[in-house]
């Protein structure tokens, strides 16, 4: 009976599973191509529209990617999801609004004489003033949350920080909309960077408008990004962050306050996020206190996607989902209110067929 | 009083004064002086303001814990009437001080006829009023400051006399004990009819209550009953094998779409029998949770979290997006839902409805404890105490991670048929991530793994504010400030499972094994 079951038994060597989910991943982008063929022999879209779409996905993509990145620091670092990375952001786009609220509210004579606000009149200064605020505001309640929810479970099962940051998330969101309502605002620009102008490119016959709040966002997370990536490779902090994440007991050895490092590394993804939830306001107009919880979890697949605790990854992963979220539904001929469905499933297949990510090195079970 | 003293005394006044503006900003303060105005049995009326007195009172009572957390800063010094006088009032003039500036920048805003509300959702100018008393700006802040120092200074008093009278409460407390033990309890305790008396009680004001206590009570015990279910069945999946599942809603919903389109007449006018919809119902929720399983049973902790919560997502949307339209109605929902039946009869009154549930319940709490007790609990408290150790000592992991993954979805299936069934209509938006963070929450302030706690749990967390509905607004701020406290002060919940843990020691060196990660691409 023993020898029977032996004989016909159902689990499958470890080297046969691995070829099945290689064998199941090959057939998915098979159907995936084929599907794309088949939507792309009808010829639905034009030159124009693919290009709108791809420069929608990259602008959104820089966003994703500003956000990844501090998911990615912070679980090098603790080996956590900081579940409430999101609603940091969120943050930051509130700090910004209020910042460009008061600009507008206030009034200066402008160079010919006009009263102008002084929104209009010195833009250059309110943007600045603007993420300057999002920026400090979001990295503060990084800073916060750290030392206020995260902080005191040091050491603690995995499980405990991870649903104190679930806690702190779902604290956050309601603390925003019970402060600032749940209707949604609109952020004011100033003219120089309206929402609806921009470059125009003659594409296929119609025009495509690329916007200077796109362009704007575009470069200036591009800046964040290497700033970033500077910060990490070249600076003291930078390399006491890397020595943290590697071996934090050794680190504390070689003289770096480890507890410092790790909020430090809280208020530099504070400040990437609230860098984001800025320009996520100057570029998309409507915001409200859900205005995180997307991107975070879109981030956080983009964390994933690029292979997490590993900062390229993350810009890459965030790039990448942005485009595939914007261009994707075209390419598979579905409706585009199904977007989120694509980057939850992108996520899910990522875990299954590949979870190191594309850059990750490869992980043990145990740190999956 | 040295330096340290001060600082520690400062921060607790800070973070007090900081509480009491957050609470006014987020208007908790209006509501919370209602509450009290109303449970000092005064009526109130819709739109109007509490009275003072009844703020007053909650600003007391928060000077109180003030001053009684700042002048207790060691466990094991010696209050004495100096330190207790100078802590407290530092703590109760910071506090005052920074909920003197809110109030005065605040007041002077709303004066200068500024509406403050396009900003503030909650800072109305009759709310801004009520903050300083219906006084004017000057009288309101100075009370504010002198209120919350006298506050304190009573509440650091308090804390002194309680520990001048703590050796002789302890010592009563002790004679009581004892004596209890000696003439009632003991001997109740030892006796074994006590627990069949207590069912029996029970038992019996379940079939009385329903019948007594009115429509209004049996939905708000109804609703209670269902996030029972739903709790039982997350806590099989989180509290018993240890598998953190965000998208829960997606088995409640498996389950009340699938009663709901086999027992209603649109879309599909496959009108089935109550009973055997509820059945498939609960098989498909299962059946799911094996589906949804299988390709994720790799994952652990935080991986397995947000793949679910996706997972929870995406069904919603496809719920709600328009290619489903014609298979489950799209936004609009499924209407005229089956109630149940039994020989002909229909049972859909509220008392009827009711009793189906006590009886799911019943069944659930009796399956739930079977189980657990069971080998396959105790191969479920392997894996959620140590996976790799349960692998190696011969647990099949990933069975019966499937397993409580699918017996907890086919709860989560029953509570969503019985859902749909009772209101006779579900949508996408009964369906929404609330509901995974509401039982998720339950059942870890009830105790993971604990069934008596996840019921202490439902009733708390979804009978009190269905009770108190002025705090309704505010049940996910607080759900959200309970998950991180109860993490940090109560990781076991409030009613801890019983079972004996036998946990390697956890400190300082007990992170989890891992490769050394890199930060920057570098090797």
């Amino acid at each position: 009976m023993e020898a029977l079951r032996k004989k016909f038994s159902l689990t499958l060597p470890q080297n046969s599973i691995r070829i099945i989910r290689i064998i199941a991943a090959l057939l998915l982008l098979a159907l995936i191509i084929v599907r794309a063929m088949d939507v792309a022999a009808k010829s639905q879209f034009g030159a124009d529209t693919w290009l709108r779409l791809s420069v929608s996905g990259l602008i959104i993509g820089g966003m994703y990617a500003l956000i990844a990145i501090g998911y990615t620091l912070v679980y090098g670092i603790l080996f956590m999801i900081n579940f409430a990375h999101g609603e940091v952001m969120m943050i930051g786009t509130f700090g910004g609004y209020f910042v460009f609220e008061a600009f507008n509210a206030i009034q200066v004579s402008g160079a010919d004489g006009n009263q102008l606000s002084f929104l209009n009149a010195y833009p250059v200064i309110a943007i600045l003033l603007a993420f300057l605020a999002g920026m400090t505001i979001a990295a503060l309640s990084g800073l916060f949350l750290e030392k206020f929810a995260y902080r005191p479970l040091r050491g603690a099962p995995r499980l405990v920080p991870l649903i104190s940051a679930i806690g702190a998330s779902i604290f956050l969101q309601n603390a925003g909309q019970l402060l600032f309502g749940p209707q949604r605002r609109q952020y004011i620009n100033p003219v120089v960077l309206d929402r609806g102008i921009g470059w125009n490119l003659e594409v296929a016959g119609s025009t495509v408008v690329l916007t200077y709040t796109g362009i704007f966002s575009l470069i200036l997370s591009a800046i964040l990004m290497v700033g970033l990536y500077l910060l990490v490779q070249r600076t003291k902090l930078g390399r006491a962050m890397r020595a943290v994440a590697q071996d934090k007991k050794t680190a504390a050895l070689m003289g770096i306050n480890v507890d410092q490092i790790i909020s430090r590394t809280f208020v530099i993804s504070g400040a990437l996020a609230g860098a984001a939830g800025v320009m996520w306001g100057i570029h998309n107009g409507l915001f409200n206190y859900y205005v995180g919880f997307l991107p975070g979890i879109k981030a956080f697949t983009a964390a994933v996607l690029g292979g997490i605790g590993n900062i390229p990854g993350a810009m890459l992963g965030g790039m990448f989902l942005g485009i595939v979220e914007s261009v994707g539904p075209a390419v598979l001929g579905i409706d585009f209110q199904l977007k989120d469905v694509l980057a939850f499933t992108i996520l899910i297949l990522v875990l299954i067929f590949r979870p190191s990510g594309i850059l990750g090195e490869a992980l043990t079970e145990e740190k999956v | 009083m040295n330096k340290q003293s001060i600082q520690k005394s400062a921060a607790s006044g800070m973070v007090f004064g900081i509480i009491v503006i957050f609470f006014a900003l987020i208007g908790f303060t209006v509501v919370i002086s209602g509450l009290i105005q109303k449970a000092l049995g005064q009526s109130l009326g819709v739109g109007q303001m509490p009275s003072t007195s009844s703020f007053l009172i909650f600003l007391g009572l928060l000077g109180i814990w003030n001053g009684w957390r700042a002048s207790r800063q060691d466990k094991h010094e010696t209050l004495n009437t100096k330190k207790v006088l100078g802590r407290s009032t530092i703590a109760g003039l910071v506090a005052g001080v920074l909920v003197m500036v809110y109030a005065l920048i605040v007041g002077v805003l709303d004066n200068r006829g500024i509406n403050l509300r396009t900003y503030l959702s909650q800072l109305s100018s009759e709310s801004v009023r009520f903050f300083l008393f219906n006084q004017t700006i000057v009288v309101g802040i100075l009370i504010h400051v002198f209120y919350s120092t006298l506050m304190a200074v009573v509440g650091g008093f308090l804390a002194l006399a309680s520990e001048r009278s703590r050796e002789r409460v302890k010592s009563t407390r002790e004679s009581i004990q004892k004596w209890s033990q000696d003439h009632w309890l003991g001997k109740l305790q030892g006796n074994p009819y006590v627990s069949y008396v207590l069912m029996g009680v029970v038992l019996l004001l379940l079939v009385l209550l329903p019948r007594t206590w009115g429509a209004y009570w049996n939905y708000v015990m109804g609703t209670v009953g269902i996030y029972v279910l739903l709790g039982l069945g997350l806590n099989i999946i989180v509290g018993f094998s240890g598998q953190l599942v965000l998208g829960y809603v997606a088995f409640f919903a498996i389950g009340a779409y699938t009663f709901a389109l086999t027992t209603s007449p649109e879309p599909h006018n496959l009108v089935w029998n109550f009973w055997i919809a509820l059945g498939v119902a609960v098989l498909a929720a299962a059946l799911s949770g094996i589906l949804i399983g299988l390709p994720i049973m790799r994952l652990r902790g935080d991986y397995l979290a947000i793949v679910t919560l996706g997972f929870g997502e995406i069904i919603r949307i496809l719920l709600r997006s328009d290619i489903l339209k014609d298979f489950t109605m799209g936004p609009r929902g499924v209407r005229n839902i089956a109630g149940p039946t039994l020989f002909g009869r229909s049972f859909t009154t509220d008392v009827d409805f009711m009793y189906l549930i006590i009886l799911a319940v019943l069944l659930s709490i009796f399956l739930a404890r079977r189980w657990q007790e069971s080998s396959i609990g105790r191969a479920w408290l392997a894996i959620s105490q140590d996976e790799t150790v349960a692998q190696a000592t011969g647990v099949n992991t990933q069975k019966y991670k499937l397993l409580a993954l699918s017996l907890g979805a086919a709860f989560a299936g029953l509570g969503g048929a019985l859902f749909a069934s009772r209101n006779q209509f579900t949508g996408p938006e009964d369906h929404a991530l609330m509901v995974s963070i509401n039982v998720l929450v339950l059942v870890i302030v009830g105790g993971m793994g604990s069934i008596p706690g996840v019921i202490l749990g439902a009733f708390t967390l979804k009978g009190l504010p269905e009770i108190l509905r002025e705090v309704e607004n505010y049940r996910l701020l607080v759900f959200g400030a309970l998950l991180v406290v109860m993490m940090i002060i109560r990781p076991e919940g409030l009613w801890p499972a019983r079972r004996p843990k036998l946990e390697v020691p956890v400190g300082q060196d007990n992170e989890p094994v891992h490769l050394p990660a890199t930060v920057g691409g570098e090797k």
